[in-house]
């Protein structure tokens, strides 16, 4: 049966991930959008977003062919790998070691650089902009698709890790198209220091599972696991910090 | 051509953004299923070095990452 211990990291790991990404790739999107228009943003949207669901459809059933061990041992070491590479960088931004994202630079930077081929035809330009729009749902959606398979995969959560996702995606468009301008105010290494942490969380649960090492208190390891790995995050933060102002 | 290439860059980087604690991971995942399937160590034993093990290696990645280059 599933319950809220097994299905609510999952949902939640999904749509703080994809909220995350998707952020990123509205401001893209946007930047598209504002300088050559919706149409070719929202095609290269679309077309990124089929790819993406034809991605999905071809990779569920090949899983459901792989010996559920070997699964677990696969996902939980790409997802530490990911979430601990996550987790890094987020100490690393919250020590003040390397710069925050900034959607507002980004946005300026992505509008610059397509109003660089203005001499082009306009034509031309069209299909630039929506090939940009494209390029960078898909390059953030794979990391969202990678997300929901990884967390959902293991204990047959695919659908409600799918929902959490979606979610994050309706509410970042709603908000989106309401303000019309990049969601530069999101605590984005806030979320992306989370979803580190329930990343590394998952991988060390799937990959202890996928050895054949049975966690005391099941799924409810997860969340001890979450709270050591927070606690050594922002310790590490910390320390970075002082380190980085002895050898300022 | 260039954006099979920059999507294949971007999967790789989600998982190797830093050589050396990728090698680490995968060598301590490594190390604890030979302890725990060949030489008959206590799941959970190894279970908790794993647990341990990542976390001393986010601390030392994110240290050696506040450190300027070139100084060792």
């Amino acid at each position: 049966m599933m319950t809220w211990s097994v299905v609510g990291p999952a949902v939640s790991t999904a749509f703080l991930a994809s909220l995350v990404e998707v952020v990123e790739a509205f401001t893209i999107v946007l930047a598209v959008a504002t300088l050559r228009g919706w149409r070719p943003a929202a095609i290269g949207t679309a077309g990124a977003l089929a790819l993406l669901a034809a991605l999905v459809l071809l990779l569920g059933p090949l899983l459901g062919q792989i010996p559920i061990a070997w699964l677990q041992l696969a996902i939980g070491v790409l997802l530490l790998l990911f979430g601990l590479g996550w987790l890094r960088k987020a100490s690393l931004r919250a020590a003040g070691v390397i710069p925050l994202h900034d959607e507002e630079a980004i946005f300026a930077a992505e509008t610059a650089r397509l109003d660089a081929g203005r001499p082009l035809r306009r034509r031309s330009l069209q299909w630039a902009a929506g090939i940009t729009a494209l390029k960078a749902v898909i390059l953030e959606g794979l990391e969202v698709v990678f997300i929901v398979i990884a967390v959902g995969a293991g204990r047959g959560l695919l659908l409600p890790a799918s929902l959490g996702a979606l979610a994050a995606c309706t509410l970042v468009l709603a908000i989106g198209v309401l303000l019309h301008r990049p969601l530069s105010r999101v605590p984005e290494n806030s979320l992306k220091f989370g979803v580190g942490v329930m990343l590394s969380a998952f991988g060390v649960f799937w990959t202890g599972e996928g050895l054949g090492i049975a966690w005391p208190g099941q799924d409810l390891a997860l969340l001890w696991f979450a709270a050591l790995f927070l606690a050594t995050g922002l310790a590490g933060a910390s320390l970075a910090r002082k380190r980085s102002i002895e050898f300022a | 051509m260039a954006m099979l290439k920059e999507l294949a860059g971007e999967l790789i980087g989600m998982f190797v953004g830093e050589v050396r604690l990728t090698v680490s991971v995968l060598a301590t995942v490594a190390a604890v299923g030979l302890l725990v399937r060949v030489s008959g160590l206590d799941p959970l034993l190894g279970g908790v070095a794993l647990l341990l093990s990542c976390l001393a290696l986010l601390v030392d990645s994110v240290l050696r990452g506040a450190r300027p280059r070139g100084s060792k």
